[in-house]
């Protein structure tokens, strides 16, 4: 195997997890650190990414600078969609199982709100543009443009949070929350208010990660789902409530799936990544970092 | 370019409930026929259903009762009412519905749903209850073996769309303009089997396979199955695509610097939303079936009805047939009346003039459009094989990704 080729897989694997990373620390924000699970994740992606669509095609935005747009609207809505429906129906809500499954339903419902508006306002044929669709040569290997620039924005955002939540205040109170919860509060964390920037901070990310894919793909109402669940297939691998080990987990998922596609096909892809998961859950059934 | 949610249920329910309000005076009007069929309005399927079938659908629907309705041997003209659900894409829920259509309605007639998977799933159903059912969005082998003696196919099968790639090939092979062939295929029975019938046919040509691959339905990335074609110097793309990894392998392939001189993909290609979507495509070409440009009685009236009614156009390969399938049904219930037993016999026994042209069935399957290629030039699907019916010649080297 060649070293030109060797390079092409990995920077092709880094760009795959890249995306990955940004999707599932927002999904990990909210399952590992407060228990929802949220299924609708991925419908929150696909509006950023409609919204991105829509400005681009509407008013000549520039995609990339569209997160300025989609991440705060985004943020502001997780607050307000946690003040109005989840707080509401995780308050009452004991013991970590039942919170669970309170969220999964009524993020089941959202999910089904969610597709059936974009498919109102957007309809369901498949809409995309094109944006830096140039090839970009690197030491000897191609590769598509505005991948390279969506996985390094994407990546990017992954890292600062990453720094934000070891260095800030906020993210202190964060770690406080994911690692002991009662001290935590005993300590005068206020676990409400935090859990609502929590959640709004994952459909941000969520959000933010679909204004970068429209640069990819052609959109339509159901293209979230599948974003979803890799979101939590890179959440388990990486361990709940670890950051770093969502990165990390990212990026070998990855990896391990680009391997895979171009060494046998592209239909193994889902195959490798699932058989990594069952392994490390066979392993080390907290994941790859978890305690 | 979109069918919204609205105008379908419009078209659809809308036209059905007008009819349910019309009824309470149904002394001064002739008791509607009731036609009943799903279509995917959400879900994967939504996509090609919207383009290729629902609005033929509706067309023929407004048409027919803007003339004051069907003519019924017989009887006079009866107005259409539609009974119609979203099948969502599922196709337990297709089934579903059709057995309550022709099990509990009792409808007098029945259209079908869109997509080859959806088409075999509910032949059995509208066999087994003895309504004729003529499928436009479906393209498989197995149908042949299978024999469900109420389905017909109207649409170019993978032996005649697979046959027509071969043709066009093995002609560019012997002018010494391609030799190298890279295929790729989407994992799943349309792909496939389109994938046996190409094998079997590219066989004594003379061209080289450089490189095969299977790819998921829903895929992410082709660019690693690009760059692997580019590498082993394939000057012929050939993709056995449906239509969202169509329009990802021809977005890659200008990412990757990818540009055989001849670039083939099959669903979705003819959709005019993959020409506008590449600025163009010129030199882009693809499965075809049918443009404004060729000679069939109607064409160019059906052309632009749809355009005026729809504000978007027909795609260039199964849109003209699902409209076809319905002239069809037009014919036989004017000659013979709403026995459907009568209808199954005219339409084994008659050649049909549509819009696609002239359509004769044999076991079920229409034998007589060709496979045919098209190229985009100039914003049409100029079809350049075979050459019979080409309505431009073949432009060749594909020009650069615009």
């Amino acid at each position: 195997m060649s070293a030109s080729l060797l390079f092409d897989i990995l920077v092709t694997g880094l760009i795959t997890g890249g995306i990955y990373a940004l999707v599932a620390l927002g999904l990990n924000l909210q399952y590992g650190l407060m228990r929802v699970l949220n299924v609708a994740h991925g419908e929150f992606l696909m509006l950023g990414a409609y919204v991105t669509y829509s400005l681009h095609m509407g008013w000549g935005a520039n995609p990339l600078l569209t997160i300025l747009v989609t991440g705060p609207a985004a943020f502001v809505a997780g607050l307000v969609l946690h003040r109005l429906l989840y707080a509401r129906v995780l308050g009452q809500a004991e013991a970590r199982e039942a919170i669970e499954s309170r969220s999964l339903l009524l993020s089941f419902g959202l999910l089904f709100v969610l597709q059936n508006t974009a498919l109102l306002v957007w309809s369901a044929d498949l809409q995309g543009y094109s944006y830096l669709a140039t090839p970009l040569h690197v030491l000897g290997a191609v590769f598509p443009a505005n991948r390279v620039l969506a996985a390094g924005v994407a990546l990017g955002l992954s890292v600062a949070f990453y720094v934000y939540l070891r260095r800030s205040l906020v993210g202190k109170a964060i770690r406080a929350l994911m690692g002991e919860p009662e001290g935590a509060q005993l300590v005068g964390v206020n676990l409400t208010r935090l859990h609502g920037i929590c959640f709004g901070l994952g459909v941000a990310m969520a959000a933010v990660t679909g204004s970068l894919i429209s640069m990819l793909f052609e959109l339509t109402p159901f293209v979230g789902l599948p974003y979803t669940v890799t979101a939590l297939v890179v959440v388990i691998l990486g361990g709940l409530g670890n950051v770093a080990g969502s990165l990390l987990a990212a990026l070998l998922l990855g990896v391990v799936e680009t391997v895979g596609v171009y060494f046998a096909s592209s239909d193994i892809r889902l195959i490798s990544s699932y058989a990594v998961l069952s392994l490390i859950l066979i392993l080390k059934p907290s994941g790859l970092f978890g305690r | 370019m979109r069918i919204r949610r609205r105008d379908f249920l419009k078209a659809t329910g809308g036209g059905a409930a007008a009819a349910a309000v019309l009824r309470g005076r149904a002394w001064a009007q002739a008791k509607p026929i009731r036609i009943g069929y799903t279509l995917s309005a959400t879900g994967p399927y939504s996509v090609g259903a919207g383009i290729t079938q629902g609005t033929g659908y509706a067309l023929w629907h407004e048409q027919v009762n803007a003339k004051g309705g069907l003519a019924v041997k017989g009887e006079g003209r009866r107005p259409i009412e539609y009974v119609t659900i979203d099948d969502r894409s599922e196709i337990e829920t297709a089934v579903r519905f059709y057995e309550k259509l022709m099990g509990d309605d009792k409808v007098d007639l029945i259209l079908p749903p869109w997509g080859t998977a959806m088409n075999f799933a509910v032949a059995p159903v509208a066999n087994k209850y003895g309504y004729p059912m003529i499928g436009p969005t479906v393209s498989s082998n197995k149908l042949k073996e299978l024999s469900f003696p109420y389905f017909y196919a109207i649409l170019q099968q993978p032996d005649a769309c697979m046959g027509a790639f071969t043709g066009f090939l093995k002609e560019l092979k012997g002018q010494g303009k391609v030799s190298k062939v890279g295929v790729a295929y989407v994992n799943d029975l349309f792909g496939i089997e389109m994938h046996s019938s190409l094998t079997a046919t590219l066989k004594d040509t003379g061209l080289e396979i450089v490189d095969t691959k299977s790819y998921p339905l829903g895929v992410k990335d082709l660019s690693p199955v690009l760059k692997g074609f580019k590498a082993a110097g394939a000057d012929v793309f050939l993709g056995l695509t449906y239509p969202p990894d169509n329009i990802l392998a021809a977005s890659q392939a200008k990412e990757v610097d990818f540009n055989p001189p001849v670039y083939l993909a099959a669903v979705g290609t003819a959709f005019p939303f993959y020409r506008d979507r590449f600025k163009g495509a010129e030199g882009v070409s693809g499965i075809a079936g049918w443009n404004p440009k060729m000679k069939n009685p109607g064409a160019r009236e059906y052309y632009e009805a749809h355009v005026k009614k729809h504000q978007k156009e027909p795609d260039r390969w199964a849109s003209a047939f699902a409209y076809g399938s319905l002239q069809i049904l037009e014919r036989c219930v004017g000659e013979v009346g709403l026995d459907r037993k009568k209808i199954k016999e005219m339409l084994d026994a008659t050649e049909f003039q549509t819009v696609a042209g002239p359509i004769k069935f044999a076991k079920g399957v229409n034998v007589t459009t060709p496979g045919m290629v098209g190229q985009w030039q100039k914003g049409e699907f100029e079809i350049i094989w075979p050459k019979a019916l080409a309505t431009a010649p073949v432009i060749i080297p594909k020009p650069a990704w615009a």
